[in-house]
């Protein structure tokens, strides 16, 4: 006889196995605990931002030891790192200075920002507090808050940047674009511009071409392999091009005149194994002895 | 200075004749005297095939690698190109950014064919350079407007139903070097910072039917474990529509450089938006206005306001062969012209080609897969006679949006915006086969 029962037990299985999961029960429920470590965020209405305080006063110290070497001590920008003041009403110029004071819409990106990010050899080293003075600093480089200011979790979210009112959701697509096939322009209007010539890397493809590596800072008449000054972009220059925590400069003559003095073998030696604030190998241990020692040469022959 | 020899611009003109026969004006000569600005100079080496005769490997002589034995299996474990391939490489422009850990690399588009990016030759983009992470040790949180907060290891991830998709991921300063003129002398540099991967994982939605989002859940921040913590608000819309979390590109794990051991992707937008290395997903009733979403990646207009969560790459195109890097080295005769097009909001519908730099175009055919947002193929054969031509190509998507000119973006956006360039790409082909970046004013 026909076997009701089997059959409603297959279509039971089929109905389970089909029907979409909503729930899989993968992953284990996250604690407050263990969201609290990773959750950073700040939001321009304050939500996200933990209990403190800091003075313009106290950020300028710590400013000055953490974030100036590369950003300059008025937040200028050094050499080629981001400017982090100025640039008032330039938005609508040839060559706009987009900065925290010209343009960021929201002093909690900055509180945000510098809390996870910056600075930028040591991201997320910072106190809560030291965000909070360093946060008062650039608001102030900005001239936006007094010298006076104290900022704390309460008033970060009343501050008004200059440029809140400068953006809109994108409103794109913005341009139609008839698709014409015959005779769709004056070929009189036809204006042919050229490329700059010299800037980009050619010599993959051309004879003549160039590394596009002159036009960025000249390193002319270094021995070194293109290895080597790689490695020292990725792992030294950070700190030696900038003068980052007393950093000897790669180029400042008498600084390393005054350390040749202890012998190349020492200078080796201090590279490999750290001294002060320069951490073993650069904080790159994954580097073998003779690199570092390339590097060493490299940045001694660019010091001489 | 001449950018055209005499010769040359008698050339010109006969392809401008052939190409623009229909053309009502009767100064056509006059036209090519002054339509032409004359500046530069067209003198480019080309890297030419050298003379091979008599050479021991050729026939009819038998080439050595024939007459030994080659390396057993294992040689390489894992398998890397021929040795002579070692120009196929990602590069950069060394003066675009200040260091090389928040700085970007571009894919050599000359040199690959078909839709798919190799992974070694994906385009980088970080912050704060590369993470090393242990899968291990890597977890996914996600929290915040949620009924269920979770926490996922990487096992608990790959046992959820997974899909395969290949989309393009792009920066959205793609070609914003050139905003205001030309500058790059490689296709390498106008349009390297894209790429075309099958990517594999969970899609969000199922990640946030697990944890059961609430009613008033309208957008999620997405963050990486960089340095950097990387972070991009996403409205929710997007995030249950295509968004996947993904730990496999092209069949293998996710390279360090694009986010191992799990990044986000999402399909058509701009690549700072798939954070890679994600660690964290938490859902709110607001955007979070990030650094990366105000500084950064928002358009600055004309009159000094600046569009934001300008997410979609709209439709954009370019010919790939040739160009700077694969001119036409064996003289007249017949080439492929093969290119590339994708558009953010679906399919590629058509894509025309112009000879005589947008006077006329014609319909060149797709080839092989054409997918929502994903790379496309476009062909067609020329016989060249060795008349230099204003080549370019123009994209159309599926809802019929048409790839722009530079001029009406620009009269549109100014010179300012830095990114979502998309416009229509001119190359200068000259007659000794050369190729050099233009824009047409
Ligand atoms: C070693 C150099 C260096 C140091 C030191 C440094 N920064 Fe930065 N900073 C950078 C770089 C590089 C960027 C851009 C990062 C990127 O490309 O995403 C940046 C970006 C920023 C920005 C965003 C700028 C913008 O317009 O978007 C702010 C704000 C900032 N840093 C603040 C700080 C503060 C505050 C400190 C000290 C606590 C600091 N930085 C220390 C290199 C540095
Ligand atoms: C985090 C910042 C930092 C990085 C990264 C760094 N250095 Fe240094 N370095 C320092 C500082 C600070 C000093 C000065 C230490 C002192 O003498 O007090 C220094 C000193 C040195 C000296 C001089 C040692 C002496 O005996 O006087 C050498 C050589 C050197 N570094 C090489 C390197 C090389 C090579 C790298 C990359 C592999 C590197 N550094 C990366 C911070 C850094």
């Amino acid at each position: 006889m026909f076997n009701w029962r089997k059959v409603t037990g297959w279509l039971l299985l089929v109905l389970s196995t089909a029907a979409i999961a909503e729930q899989y029960n993968l992953g284990k429920p996250a604690s407050e605990k263990v969201i609290a470590g990773w959750d950073i965020d700040v939001r321009p209405d304050g939500l996200g931002l933990p209990k403190g305080s800091g003075s313009v006063e106290e950020g300028e110290a710590l400013y000055d030891q953490k974030c100036a070497n590369c950003h300059g001590s008025f937040g200028e920008g050094e050499g080629r790192w981001p400017k982090l003041a100025g640039g008032e009403d330039t938005l609508r110029d040839e060559r706009p200075e987009k900065t925290v004071g010209s343009y960021w819409p929201y002093a909690s990106t900055l509180w945000d920002y510098i809390h996870r990010a910056m600075p930028f050899n040591a991201p997320q080293s910072l106190a809560t507090d030291e965000v909070y003075a360093i946060t008062a600093y650039v608001l102030n480089l900005n001239e936006l808050v007094d010298g006076e200011f104290v900022l704390t979790q309460d008033n970060l979210a009343t501050i008004e940047m200059p440029n809140k009112n400068g953006f809109y959701v994108d409103n794109r697509p913005d341009v139609a674009n008839p698709r014409c096939m015959k005779n769709c322009k004056d070929p009189e209007s036809i204006k042919v511009i050229a490329t700059i010539a010299g800037i980009t890397p050619t010599d993959h493809f051309k004879h003549d071409g160039n590394d596009g590596v002159a036009y960025q800072e000249s390193a002319v008449g270094v021995t070194a392999t293109p290895e080597v000054v790689k490695t020292y972009q990725n792992a030294c220059k950070m700190c030696h091009d900038t003068g980052l925590n007393d950093a000897p400069k790669t180029g400042d003559v008498a600084a390393w005149q005054k350390r040749l003095n202890q012998g190349k073998p020492a200078i080796y030696n201090n590279a490999l194994k750290g001294i002060n604030g320069m951490p073993a190998k650069g904080g790159r241990t994954d580097l073998s002895d003779e690199m570092v020692k390339s590097i060493v040469d490299y940045m001694l022959e660019l010091s001489e | 200075m001449n950018w055209f020899s005499s010769t040359e611009q008698q050339q010109l003109l006969k392809t401008l004749e052939r190409e623009s026969e229909k053309l009502h004006f009767t100064e056509r000569r006059h036209f090519l005297k002054n339509a032409l600005v004359m500046a530069g100079s067209g003198a480019l080496a080309l890297h030419g095939g050298q003379a091979l005769a008599g050479n021991q490997n050729l026939p009819p002589n038998v080439p050595q690698w024939t007459g030994k034995l080659g390396d057993g299996v294992l040689t390489n474990p894992y398998g890397q190109p021929s040795k002579y391939e070692n120009q196929t490489i990602r590069r950069t422009v060394p003066w675009l950014t200040a260091d090389a850990i928040s700085s970007i690399s571009m894919t050599p588009l000359h040199s690959l064919k078909g839709i798919i990016t190799p992974n070694g030759l994906v385009f980088e983009r970080y912050h704060a350079g590369v993470p090393t992470i242990n899968p291990d040790e890597h977890r996914l949180i996600i929290h915040g407007l949620v009924d269920r907060p979770l926490i996922f290891t990487m096992d608990d991830l790959r046992r959820f139903p997974s899909v395969s998709e290949i989309k393009f991921l792009e920066c959205p300063a793609n070609g914003g070097m050139e905003w205001k003129g030309p500058q790059m002398e490689a296709l390498q540099f106008t349009h390297g910072m894209i790429s075309c991967c099958e990517w594999s994982g969970v899609r969000l939605s199922t990640l946030l039917d697990e944890a059961g989002v609430k009613p008033q859940g309208k957008w999620i921040l997405a963050e990486g474990a960089d340095g950097a913590a990387m972070a991009r608000s996403i409205p929710i819309e997007k995030a249950l529509d295509d968004t996947i979390v993904v730990y496999a590109q092209n069949g293998e794990a996710l390279r360090p450089e694009q986010g191992y051991p799990l990044r986000l992707v999402n399909p058509g937008w701009e690549g700072n938006t798939s954070i890679k290395w994600l660690r964290r997903l938490e859902v709110g009733d607001k955007p979070w206005h990030m650094r990366e979403e105000t500084s950064k990646y928002t358009d600055l207009m004309p009159d000094g306001r600046a569009q934001q969560f300008s997410f979609v790459q709209e439709c954009n195109s370019v010919i790939t062969s040739p160009s700077p890097e694969l001119p036409f080295k064996g003289g007249k005769g017949w080439y492929e012209i093969e290119g590339l097009a994708w558009s953010g909001r679906g399919k590629i519908k058509a894509v025309d080609i112009s000879f005589d730099g947008g006077i006329n175009w014609q319909q060149a055919p797709l080839k092989g897969l054409v997918l929502s947002k994903c790379l496309t193929r476009f062909s067609t054969m020329i016989n060249w006679h060795g008349d230099p031509m204003l080549l370019q190509s123009r994209a159309v998507d599926e809802t019929g949006y048409v790839q722009p000119t530079l001029k009406q973006l620009r009269a549109q956006r100014g010179g300012n915006s830095i990114y979502h360039k998309n416009a229509i790409h001119t190359w200068k082909v000259n007659a000794n086969g050369s190729v050099q970046n233009v824009q047409l004013a």
